[in-house]
């Protein structure tokens, strides 16, 4: 019963003992490899098709990337598993020690409750690597069947996942901390996401501020990420995040505190939370590690638009919900907003949906106004738009230099995906629990 | 004295749990907290530990009061009915306590384990055991920890007659070794046989203090015959 190992290192052997011993983390194991196998199996077949498989049109799939064709879609699974499975994972560890009574003892150690948290933070992001072995398998699939990788937007995809998974660990903390039941804090944190998918519909329909707010979202940031584009302000948001949903986790597992105490604590560190929320929105710089540059304009309008100097102000007469205004900032105005941060974007419309405001005679109109010089036009895509601020600023339009992506079309079966995801993948997390669960009796 | 409770106070809204609360602890010693269910024995111990926060009151130690986030060094507090890490195998258990908690069994020292009779029960999942194997478990956390004082919650509760004798004649040897114990007990029996000392509790406070003859006289003067019990000392003084 002697030991050299530091306090920490018997905390983190416990919190790791702890989680092999929780049923939630097993049915998430088990459930993460039919997730992604489902996933991928259709991704990989839909690419197939549209690369001229079983005799569909050759060739439509020539500017088809993974990146959209399968791995969006695989990884998905990752953020079903985040919303759903995680939570319960989180909860149950958090909380766990509060039921059994273990966090009396523990607490009577003097270490620091931040480090503390952090023990089981750390178990739990381990959980989420061991749980993400599901898609990297697809990976290796992808690779056998001679699929086209590249690892930058591959490591992107996975980067975004796993940022996401840190926010539902700190929300799943926070809620196991804060309240005494387990069920309450599963509520409260499926609660919490639900909002977050309430405040996506309302943007949808809203506009204005709410698509300011709902572009910061998990499912916001992950559908980024997706794309392989990654802005500083959504990771130093998320990251915010997760240490405030931490801290307050820790701030309310120091049960020997008065509760105003703690309550008080916790405003302030809201409070704080929402002031640095606030600064990191000022932060600009982004980048796309999509291999097709999907969310970049071509290099040479980029370096063209680098030398507009002057203010630029927009204001598109579109509604929330009408499909061009969709198309006009997915196309054009997400990826005028890398290179053109301080461009200014506003939205003009009575309705959110716009089926009756066709009639008036200044909707759909787009207006350009860059140092006082004005143009409108009613373009929706991205030429459209260069051309209107490259008419105003009196710039030539540069002329195309990059090599066009010519995509990685492939025409194959998943073979043998269903049975290492349905099979093979069940069978050894079945295996794996039995086998742990064995040797604890 | 090596511990001074001073005033301890705690409120639920508007029933006190504890009013007023002050008594010592001496080194060495084994001091009974002595109280019927419900008159915040629990409550006290939590206080004491740091676990739950009072409303006011002081603990001093060395003339020097020192504050509930402090109070980890000088105390342990072993909780009743607690089943902590149910999953993980007593030896695990107390593998951890020593590790975490940093402390070992001394090599001169008794051997917890054994006189615990606990070595068939070494790869059980704590979840598992019984009310009586899991207070025997508690009890060997409790002692394997550092801290000179241990607050141990009702460690005789679930017990057998057999089982309560070997855990005083256990908890004696370690009071022998120089560790305090502060043990709650609601039978008054059970206490009478082990503690050197008694603090009684009623209605969140103190009713007396010291030792069964210092009782016995402050229950005299009381009206109670001087040959009585502890028992009919504590119900004369609650």
């Amino acid at each position: 019963m002697r030991s050299r190992r530091s306090a920490f290192v018997w905390l983190l052997d416990k919190e790791r003992r702890e989680l092999a011993a929780s049923k939630s983390w097993w049915v998430m194991l088990l459930a993460m490899g039919p997730l992604v196998g489902v996933s991928f199996i259709s991704a990989v077949r839909t690419y197939a098709e549209a690369s001229g498989l079983n005799g569909t049109s050759a060739g439509v799939g020539e500017a088809f990337s993974p990146l959209v064709g399968v791995w969006a879609p695989t990884f998905s699974a990752c953020e079903l598993a985040a919303a759903f499975l995680l939570p319960f994972v989180g909860i149950r560890l958090v909380s766990g020690d509060r039921q059994s009574g273990a966090l009396k003892l523990e607490l009577q150690h003097p270490m620091p409750a931040f480090v503390r948290l952090g023990a089981k933070a750390m178990v739990l992001l381990s959980a989420w690597i061991v749980a993400s072995l599901a898609p990297l398998i697809a990976v290796v699939l992808w690779r056998s069947y001679g699929g086209a990788i590249y690892l930058p937007e591959l490591a992107t995809v996975a980067a975004g996942h796993l940022l996401n998974a840190g926010l539902t660990v700190a929300l799943a903390a926070s809620t196991a901390a804060i309240t005494e039941h387990p069920s309450t804090a599963a509520i409260l944190t499926l609660t919490v996401t639900v909002g977050t998918w309430i405040v996506n519909f309302i943007a949808a329909v809203q506009g204005g501020v709410w698509e300011r707010v709902a572009g910061y979202t998990p499912t916001a940031m992950v559908g980024e990420f997706q794309h392989g584009l990654v802005r500083l302000d959504v990771v130093s948001i998320a990251a915010a995040l997760i240490a405030s949903g931490l801290v307050v986790a820790a701030i309310w597992l120091r049960l020997g505190m008065p509760v105003r105490r703690r309550a008080y604590e916790s405003i302030a560190l809201g409070a704080l939370t929402a002031a640095t929320l606030f600064a990191c929105t000022f932060i600009t710089p982004s980048w796309d590690f999509s291999e097709n540059r999907m969310n970049s304009f071509a290099r040479a309008d980029e370096e063209a638009l680098e030398q507009i100097h002057a203010p630029l102000s927009i204001e598109a007469h579109l509604a929330p919900e009408d499909p061009r205004r969709v198309d006009l900032e997915r196309r054009a105005l997400s990826k005028l907003r890398r290179v053109m941060p301080q461009a200014q974007v506003r939205y003009v419309s009575a309705t959110s949906i716009g089926i009756f405001e066709q009639t008036s005679q200044h909707y759909g109109e787009i207006w350009y106004d860059l140092g006082g010089k004005r143009t409108m036009n009613r373009a929706t895509t991205a030429e459209g738009v260069l051309e209107a601020i490259y008419d105003l600023a009196g710039v030539k339009p540069p002329v195309e230099t990059d090599e066009i992506f010519r995509g990685h079309p492939l025409a194959v079966a998943p073979k043998g995906a269903a049975a290492v995801f349905y099979g093979i993948w069940p069978a050894l997390v079945v295996a794996g629990a039995f086998f742990v669960r064995r040797r604890r009796a | 004295m090596l511990l001074q409770a001073t005033g301890l106070t705690k409120r639920y809204g508007d029933f006190s749990a504890l009013t007023d609360v002050s008594f010592s602890i001496r080194p060495g010693e084994i001091l009974g907290l002595i109280g019927p269910n419900g008159s915040g024995k629990t409550t006290l111990f939590e206080c004491l530990a740091g676990v739950l926060p009072a409303d006011g009151g002081t603990l001093r130690h060395d003339d020097r009061v020192v504050p509930p986030g402090a109070r980890s060094s000088i105390l342990f507090y072993m909780p009743d009915a607690i089943a902590p890490w149910p999953s993980q195998t007593v030896r695990w258990a107390l593998d951890f306590t020593a590790g975490f908690f940093g402390g070992t069994v001394p090599e001169s020292g008794p051997d917890i384990v054994p006189q615990l009779d606990l070595v068939p029960l070494l790869d059980a999942p704590i979840g598992t055991l019984s009310k009586g194997q899991r207070k025997r478990v508690l009890l060997a956390i409790g002692l394997l920890t550092p801290q000179p004082v241990l607050l141990a919650d009702e460690p005789f509760d679930g017990l057998d007659l057999r089982q309560t004798r070997d855990v005083a004649r256990a908890l004696r040897s370690y009071a022998a070794a120089g560790r305090t114990l502060f043990l709650s007990i609601h039978q008054i029996s059970d206490a009478a046989r082990i503690c050197d000392r008694f603090v009684l509790l009623s209605a969140g406070r103190v009713c007396g203090e010291g030792t069964p003859a210092e009782l016995s006289s402050l229950a005299a003067a009381r009206g109670t015959p001087p040959a009585a019990d502890l028992e009919e000392v504590f119900l004369a003084l609650t």
